[in-house]
Order: C-alpha cells, then structure tokens, then sequence
C-alpha cells in the first residue's frame, strides 16, 4: 500500500511524462512555431493563463511552459506539494488538450462538448451568481451500474444543478436513455480523464471575468473559486494515481471530492470523502460544499399567498379546529445538530385530518427541527414568530396565538382541495428554509396529532423551552452581552433618528428587541441593524461610549453627535414618530408623566400624547422628553442616571394596569418598595399639577424627595 | 468687514461613469461640490439630459407626443428622430410593453428592438425596464448580452433582482449598471453595498435613488438626494458617491395637472404647456438637488433644461 503522496506524485509524474512526449511529438511534426489555441476563447489556454498569467500561444511556448509546471511539482511530504501537484496535474491535462485541437482538428463529437467557449461561461455565470444554478457537479469514472449513474445525474438535474461528466458515465447515461446536452444542464466533455480540465477551464474563467481576478494572481484565483464557484467531484472507483493527482487539483481550487473508492485512501475532511453507498452522493456533496437549493414552488393543493393572511373562517365553514385554549397544543423551534436533522423530512404522528370528526376539536404539535452552521438558539424565537404568517398564507387556514397558546383552524374548502397534515409541515419546511437560509441549512418537521404524545411533549420539552427563553431574555442584560445593535428602520421617514437597541431597552417601537435586532443582523448583514461594540465608555452611569457616539453619528450622517442610553436629560436617545409611550418631566412633582399612544386624555403636563409627540418626533433630542416602549418603563435602566423608576408620577390606568406585575417588580428589587404603581397616579385620580403633587404628597411617593431635575 | 467666500470644495468626488462609445459618449458624475456651486469649483461633467421613447411607440402617448414624432413608422424612426433634438445627450429606450401585466412582449422581441434602437443611434443609450423585478431580471439580463460594446446603461437593477442585472450588466458583459431604490438613502446605500458585494465595480453603477412629481411627496424626494450627496461629499461614504440619474417624465407626465384634458379643466389651460412645466419644474428641482442626470420626455422640456444647465453650470 502507497501512501496518498506517494500515489498523487506518481500520478502527476506520469501525466507530466505523457505531456512532455506528447509536445515533443508535436513540435517534431508541426514545429516549434505551430500556433496552439482553444477555439472561441479570448484566454488562450485558460487555465495556464489564469495561473501563471503568460498567454502560450505556440508549441514553442508551450514547451516553455512545462518548465513552470515542473516549478509546481514539489515532492516533500506536505499537504501542498499534493495540492499544487494536483494543479500541475491540471495544467497538463490542459496541454495535453490543447494538442488535441491542433491544426484546426475538430476532436469532439456528439454527444461531448470538449472545450467550452467563453460566451456559455458568460451565460452560466449569471445563474451560478444568482443562485438559480446552485451547483456545479462534476462525475467522473464509470457508476456501479447504469441505473446509478442515471439516478446520481437526475438528483443533480431536478436540483437545478449543472453536470458535467468525464469517462465512463457518459455512455453510461446514455444507455439509460438520458437526454445529455447544455439546454437539460447535462453536458459530458469527454471520455479520457484529461476532459475534466474543460470544467475547470470554465471555473478560471469565471473568476477572470466575473472576479475580477487577475491572471498569475493564483491566490485571489483561488480565493474566488473556493468561495464563489460551487463545484464539486464526484469520482466513482476504481481511483487510479493519476485521477487521484487531478482530484488534488480540484481540492486545491475548494472542490470537494466524493468517492466510492475505498482503497489506498485517506479520506480529509470536507476535502477528500468517501461515501460507499453512491446514492448519497447528491446528499454529502452538498452538504460538503455548503449548497442550498432554492424552494420555488410550495407542494400544498391550495394557494398560498399573503393575500389570504387576513382570512377568516367562521365554526360552520371549518372541517377541524386546534384550540390550544381547550386541548394540548404548541408549536416550537428547535436548533439540533446537523447529523440529528434529515432535511425536508416531514413526519406525522397521530390520525391525519380524516380521522377527525368534522367540526371536532383537537391536538396538534407541530415542531420544526433546524440546523446550519450559522444558527443559533436565540434565533428560534424569531422563527416561530413568523409562523403565525406562514399558516395564514394558506387559502382556508387559520392561525391566531404563539407558543401553546395557538389556534388553527382548517376549512371544509381547504379539506376538500385534498389538505392534510403533512401540508403544514411543507409550508413550514418550504418557508423556514427560503427565508432563513442564511442560516438554515437543513430543515425537518414533526407533526403531532396524538392526543397522549402532544400533552406528554407540551409539558416536557416545549414549556421547558419556553421558560428558558423568557429566562434567557430576563437574564439578559446591558452589562452581561459585548454589543448593542444599531436599527435605522424607520428612517425612511425620519431621516436623522437612530435607535440604539440594549437587552435593557427595547426600540421606542417595541417591536425591536435586543435578540430580534442580533437576528436581523446576522440574517441581513448589511440591513438596518448594525453591530455597536461598547468597548470605549464616557459615563456607565447615563450609558455614554464613544463608541456609541461615533455610531450614532454614522447612521444619522452626521444629525447627532451624542446620545446617552440611560439619561433623559443628557443627550437622550432621539425618536422617528413611532414611539409606544413618550415620557416627560413634571416640574411640580420633580417626577415623569408617562402616556402611551392609545390614550386620547390630558395629562398633567397640559398636553396630550399628539402634543407631546411632536415634542420628541422626527429624530430632535429634546431634553426632559423622550419616546420608548412600553417593556422598557419597568426596566431596571428606565432613566436610570435621573434615579431610574421611581420619577415615574403619573401614567393612564390601562397603561398601568400593563405594565403594574413588572413595574412593581423592579420597585421592589431597586428601591425594597412594595405596590408602586399604587403610588403612581393616572386619570381616574387626577390630570392636575397641583392635584398630583397632593396625591403623591399623600402616598409618600419617592420622586418628591429626590434632587430636583432641573437644575 | 470685506465677506470672504469660503470655498466649499470637498475632498471627495463624485464617481464619472461613462456611458456610451465614441464622440458621443458621455461622462456623468466627477464633481466635488454641491450641484451648480460653479463659485466652489469649477464643473467637471455637466448634467446630462436624455430623452425617453418607449417600445410601445406612439400608442399611449399623449397627442402632443404623437405630434413631435408625427411621420415616424417604427420605434426605431423616433429614436432617430428624438436624438436629432436640441439639447439631447443620450437617448432612454423604455420597454414597458414587457410588463406580465400589461403587453407582455416577449423578451426576444424587446430584445431585438433595443439592439435596433442602438444600431440606429450613435447617442448613448440607457434601458429602462418594465417595473416588473422578475421580467425586468429577464429582460434587462438579455438586453447586457446583447447590446455587447455599446457600453449602455441598465437601468431597474433593484433589491430583489440585482443579482441577475448585476452579473450580467456589471460582470459578463461591461455594461452600466443603474441600482434604483425607492426615496431613502439607507435603502440606495444598501442597493449599492450588495453590489458591490457581488463583485460590480462601483465605477460601473448610477444610482436611481427614486424620484416623484413635484408637489408629490417631492419634499422626500429632495432631502433624500440631499442627504445622499451631502454624505457621499462632506463625509466621504464611498458607498453613495455613485453619480445619480432621474427619471423624470414618467413621474411628471402621470399627474393630473400633465393629463387632465383642457375640456375638463379649461381653466387650466394648455395641457401640453402643463405637462412640460411639470417636467421642467421636475427636473430643475431635481438637478439642483442631486441629479447628474434626467430623464425627459417632450423636446421642449429637453432644450429648456439643457439651457438652465448651460447657463448655471
């Protein structure tokens, strides 16, 4: 047994043997001055030429050449004297190709292509950049049987993927009766090894003329296939030293190598695979170069489109209803490893929808599995919440609620069109998966009907997970994570505000928490939440960092210098317009009114909530006044620097009864005071300066002991 | 006290895309001021103007059109006809009739035209597309290949289909790319951002950073623009400092005071006189906001434009 070294230089030893003779040959009868060249290409021999950045033009040259592949033929035991040796296995090949077409010869005929010319690469690229190719497959050698190989190419095809194919599997595939050309994303080069080097020829050009890259710069060459170019090698055994030194090439430029082979072998992970059984290739290889296929089209018997989102069905339209008020139901999100999720696996547990009495109540769980290298837990949250979306989509579908609070409900229409159980985990599957693929490789959907099996996972696995969420959430603070986010999302229509979003305190909108701002982030990352580090601080006491500042400045183009995330007074966070609650100071009480946006009375300022709101609109940083949500009026860092809580004077009833639980909650833990929103008056007791500062006098509300703030 | 001017040249500049080949080809961008500042620094390339023809001919012109065109047989007459106008710099073909919801004009047959149009013409041409983002990836896509050395501008490369414009314009085939986004900077800023994330040069993208009537919501239109030149010069975004090209005419001639018909509103007066105001009024505005270049539609409109640029730049 050889090792793999051993058996990649000897490979690449003999193919530069076999070139070297073959030039020799050529020049003894054309001679040194015989002009050789690909037809239809403005790259001469492209692969050389990208590599090397030398246009060879003559045998002469070409013989010249050899001298600097033989430069890339290292011999010491590393991984890149296999790798470059692969490449120089490549460049030969090229050489040994281009001969191939000397004097004008025309040496491939249908069905194979040989070398492909420059205008198709420039057609490909377009789909390869915008994903509509997802893939480049490139099958080498003879399948275990016809059928194999036939099956292996088809699961590529109905992927969207581009084939190519070298040696034995061409005939193979036409024995099997396939249809190969460019216009079905089949295309066979041809049937010696030394074809393969055509794909790869596409492959460098691509990086010249859609890269940018230029030729000789073998490491951008390099850079842009490995990151740019999605192909892969699917080499069938047995694997012979000199496809074994090409399969090196291909490593080299990020193509992973799938084989069968399993002799005299070392596999090297994400580069070098083997996979015995063939009919997993599809499977590995795209799972090895990181390829994701686009969902175009969802596979339910009914239409889906947010045009039905508002529908509702009525008791006497609907075929079965899932009321997680009644019975046991949930949905959830889970984040598993990538080995635990078989990708589009859609599983039901329990009778389907026709072994339930119509117009009947039931159980249903539904719980999508995900996985991807980029996900993360604290995105799940952000999933489910689109789900309610999602279901809604489907003409005859109900869903209202989140969590084990849902209700769903299917209509007889929907039933009749032939929707099942199934259909749900397909939407779910098909949506989670086109609009998160970010970070979402593969995705799985279980769901449950049984009635037992729903009750025994609601209680086990998804209110654990729900309580560990709100944990997580309440356990998050400013101080405990290393950055805050920017959100710019309303500055479509007010220009200069800037929303900087803390565990702590939520955008003014109260749609935007910290989590949902890191999720925008890492799914869109150039969108409108941004990354703010908090490594330069000014003040911690009223949240100033220059890093903050500088932030600040940039999203505003220059509008705001300074924002301060705990202090009203100082530098206050600015507004767009779309603020829950704004709050502002009550100079009699030495407090805050606060009054939210649903509240159409008077406060004590003398000023109604539109009043107020064109106070702080528009992104101005008005001292005293200050827009927000309403989750951050029972934060810990509620005008903290001003003494945080318990300036807090006056609000209106419902927006007390809102927030009471959680307020008086953190006037315990801060302040040791028990029922503070007792304390806090609203319009059923007075909107009168002097009538407030009476009732408070009379509760002994803390604002009225504490510095005045206005100084 | 003597006033001294102080000059407000910035250090940074505009990109200049050239569109177009030959004689007429034409520069659009390269400044380092604010529009018309000719007391700054003097102008690098003055405001280019266009003139609009669609594929769909004469058919849903208004009469005044049909009048200035009168005599033409074929889309590809008035394209000859309109770069002959006074004050015409580069000629905007729209191919509206590819609409999926309107026409819907094959792709082949747009394409065939639009190769026409430019064999016709010497002027630089821009493509307009038909508003609809996946035809338009079609369309605009085929159009870059086949237009190959013409250097044109693509117009309607948006957020949801710039890839394919954007690879096919900007990488395969070495056209112009036009990134159009909807009145907002930080939606423009990110357009271009992904393009050039994509690989486009940014010195092969003009911006279409969306454009209304005046009086239509034009106050956003303005301080968007604003915003966008005051960032790219006075804070150096070399994210935004792609030159901006606007058209005008299909905002302008869509509102009621350019189309209602002297019978239902004689007070009004002249409908044609109406329609070019809206444009001039338009694209003045536009121009000493941001614009570097407009898009118009009636000769007249054309020559008076070109005559303020004339006199002010």
């Amino acid at each position: 047994m050889s090792t793999i070294f051993e058996r990649v230089f000897r490979g690449n030893d003999a193919v530069y043997g076999l070139t070297q003779n073959a030039i020799d040959a050529a020049i003894a009868q054309y001679g040194a001055d015989q002009p050789v060249s690909f037809p239809n290409t403005a790259y001469c021999l492209p692969c050389y030429y990208a590599v090397s950045g030398v246009k060879v033009k003559t045998l002469g040259e070409l013989k010249a050449a050899m001298d600097v592949v033989k430069t890339l033929m290292g011999r010491t035991e590393e991984l890149n004297s296999v790798l470059f040796s692969g490449v120089a296995t490549a460049l030969c090949a090229e050489f040994i190709e281009v001969l191939k077409y000397l004097n004008g010869a025309n040496p491939y005929e249908e069905p194979c292509y040989g070398h492909l010319a420059d205008a198709i690469i420039r057609e490909l690229g377009v789909p390869l950049v915008t994903g509509d190719i997802p893939g480049v497959a490139v099958i080498v050698g003879s399948a275990p049987t016809k059928e194999d190989a036939a099956a292996l190419i088809k699961s590529y095809q109905a992927q969207g993927i581009l084939v190519t194919l070298v040696g034995g599997c061409i005939d193979q595939a036409l024995e099997a009766g396939m249809t190969l050309g460019y216009g079905v994303r089949v295309v066979p080069l041809g049937r010696d090894v030394t074809s393969v080097i055509h794909v790869v020829s596409v492959a460098l050009r691509a990086a010249l003329i859609f890269g940018n890259v230029t030729p000789g710069d073998a490491g951008a060459l390099i850079a842009y296939t490995k990151e740019r170019v999605p192909a892969f090698v699917n080499a069938f055994k047995p694997v012979d030293d000199v496809v074994l030194t090409a399969g090196a090439g291909a490593i080299c430029l990020g193509f992973p190598v799938i084989s069968n082979e399993d002799e005299d072998i070392v596999p090297i992970p994400g580069a070098l695979i083997g996979e015995p059984d063939v009919a997993n290739f599809n499977k590995v290889s795209l799972e090895a170069r990181n390829i994701k296929i686009k969902i175009t089209k969802i596979d339910i018997p009914l239409a889906f489109a947010s045009a039905f989102e508002g529908e509702i069905i009525r008791k006497k339209d609907m075929q079965v209803e899932f009321d997680g008020s009644r019975k046991d139901c949930f949905e959830l999100v889970k984040t598993k490893e990538m080995s635990e999720v078989e990708d589009h696996k859609i599983e039901l547990i329990g009778p389907d929808f026709d072994e339930m009495e119509e117009g009947s109540k039931q159980n249903i769980a539904y719980i999508v599995e995900v996985a991807g290298k980029n996900m993360q837990s604290d995105f799940e949250p952000v999933f489910e919440r689109k789900f309610h979306s999602y279901l809604n989509c489907i003409e005859g579908v109900m869903h209202t609620g989140q969590r084990d609070m849902i209700r769903v409900r299917v209509s007889k229409n929907a039933f009749a069109e032939g929707f099942r159980a199934k259909h749900i985990g397909e939407v779910l599957y098909a949506k989670t998966k086109s609009e998160f693929e970010a970070v979402v490789d593969k995705c799985q959907v279980t769901i449950v009907t049984d009635p037992e099996m729903v009750a025994k996972l609601r209680h086990e696995v998804a209110i654990p997970a729900f309580d560990a969420r709100d944990d997580r959430l309440n356990n998050l603070t400013d101080e405990s994570v290393p950055v805050y986010y920017s959100c710019i999302m309303c500055q479509a229509f007010s220009p200069s505000h800037v929303c900087v979003v803390t565990p702590e305190r939520l955008g003014l909108c109260g749609a935007v928490s910290w989590l949902d701002a890191k999720a925008t982030n890492e799914l869109d990352p150039s969108g409108p939440c941004q990354v703010i580090t908090k490594e330069r601080v000014i003040d911690e006491e009223v949240g100033a960092y220059e890093d903050v500042d500088e932030a600040v400045k940039k999203f505003s183009q220059g509008a705001l210098e300074h924002v301060t995330l705990y202090s009203i007074m100082k530098d206050p966070m600015t507004s767009c317009g779309c603020f829950e609650c704004i709050c502002g100071i009550e100079p009699f009480s030495n407090g805050v009114v606060i009054a939210n946006r649903e509240y159409a009375g008077q406060t004590p300022l003398g000023m109604t909530f539109p009043e107020l709101a064109s106070m702080t609109g528009g992104g101005v940083q008005t001292p005293g006044f200050m827009g927000h949500g309403k989750h951050f009026i029972a934060s810990k860092k509620f005008m903290k620097a001003e003494g945080g809580i318990e300036r807090i004077v006056w609000m209106p009833k419902d927006l007390k009864d809102t927030v009471a639980e959680r307020l008086n909650a953190t006037a315990k833990e801060l302040y040791g005071i028990e029922n503070f929103t007792d304390m806090v008056a609203d319009e059923t007791i007075t909107t009168d300066p002097e009538e407030l500062v009476a009732f408070l006098t009379e509760k002994g509300h803390p604002a009225l002991g504490l510095e005045p703030m206005l100084a | 006290m003597p006033f001294n001017a102080k000059s407000m040249k910035f250090n940074a500049n505009i990109n200049t895309v050239e569109i177009g080949t030959g004689d007429k080809a034409i520069k659009i961008g390269g400044e380092n001021t604010f529009p018309f500042y000719t007391f700054d620094a003097p102008t690098v390339n003055a405001p280019k103007v266009g003139i609009e023809i669609s594929d769909m001919g004469l058919a849903n012109e208004p009469d005044c059109i049909k009048a200035v065109y009168a005599g033409c047989e074929s889309v590809v007459d008035m394209a000859k006809k309109a770069v002959t106008f006074e004050g015409v710099d580069f000629l905007a073909l729209k191919l509206e009739g590819g609409d999926p919801n309107g026409e819907n004009k094959p792709t082949e047959e747009l394409v065939e035209l639009a190769k026409a149009v430019a064999e016709a013409v010497d002027a630089p041409l821009v493509i307009e597309g038909c508003k609809n983002v996946e035809k338009d990836a079609e369309l605009l896509s085929k159009c870059a290949e086949a237009l190959q050395g013409k250097n044109v501008l693509l117009m309607s490369s948006k957020e949801e289909n710039y890839k394919s414009i954007g690879a096919s314009a900007g990488l395969a085939y070495n056209q112009k790319v036009g990134a159009e986004s909807s009145v907002d900077i930080n939606l423009a800023k990110q357009l271009n951002v992904l393009l050039s994330q994509l690989g486009v040069n940014s010195q092969a993208v003009v911006m279409n950073v969306g454009s209304a009537a005046a009086g239509y919501g034009f106050e956003y239109v303005i301080s968007t623009m604003d915003r966008i030149k005051a960032a790219a010069l006075q804070q150096g975004d070399n994210t935004l400092q792609m030159p901006i090209i606007t058209p005008v005419a299909g905002d302008a001639w869509g509102v009621k005071e350019a189309s209602a018909s002297e019978a239902d509103v004689p007070e009004w007066g002249c409908v044609e006189s109406r329609a070019i105001d809206m444009e001039v009024a338009t694209a003045a505005a536009v121009l000493a906001s941001a614009s570097d270049a407009v898009i118009l539609k009636h000769p007249v409109s054309v020559a008076t434009i070109s005559k303020m640029i004339k006199e002010l730049a």
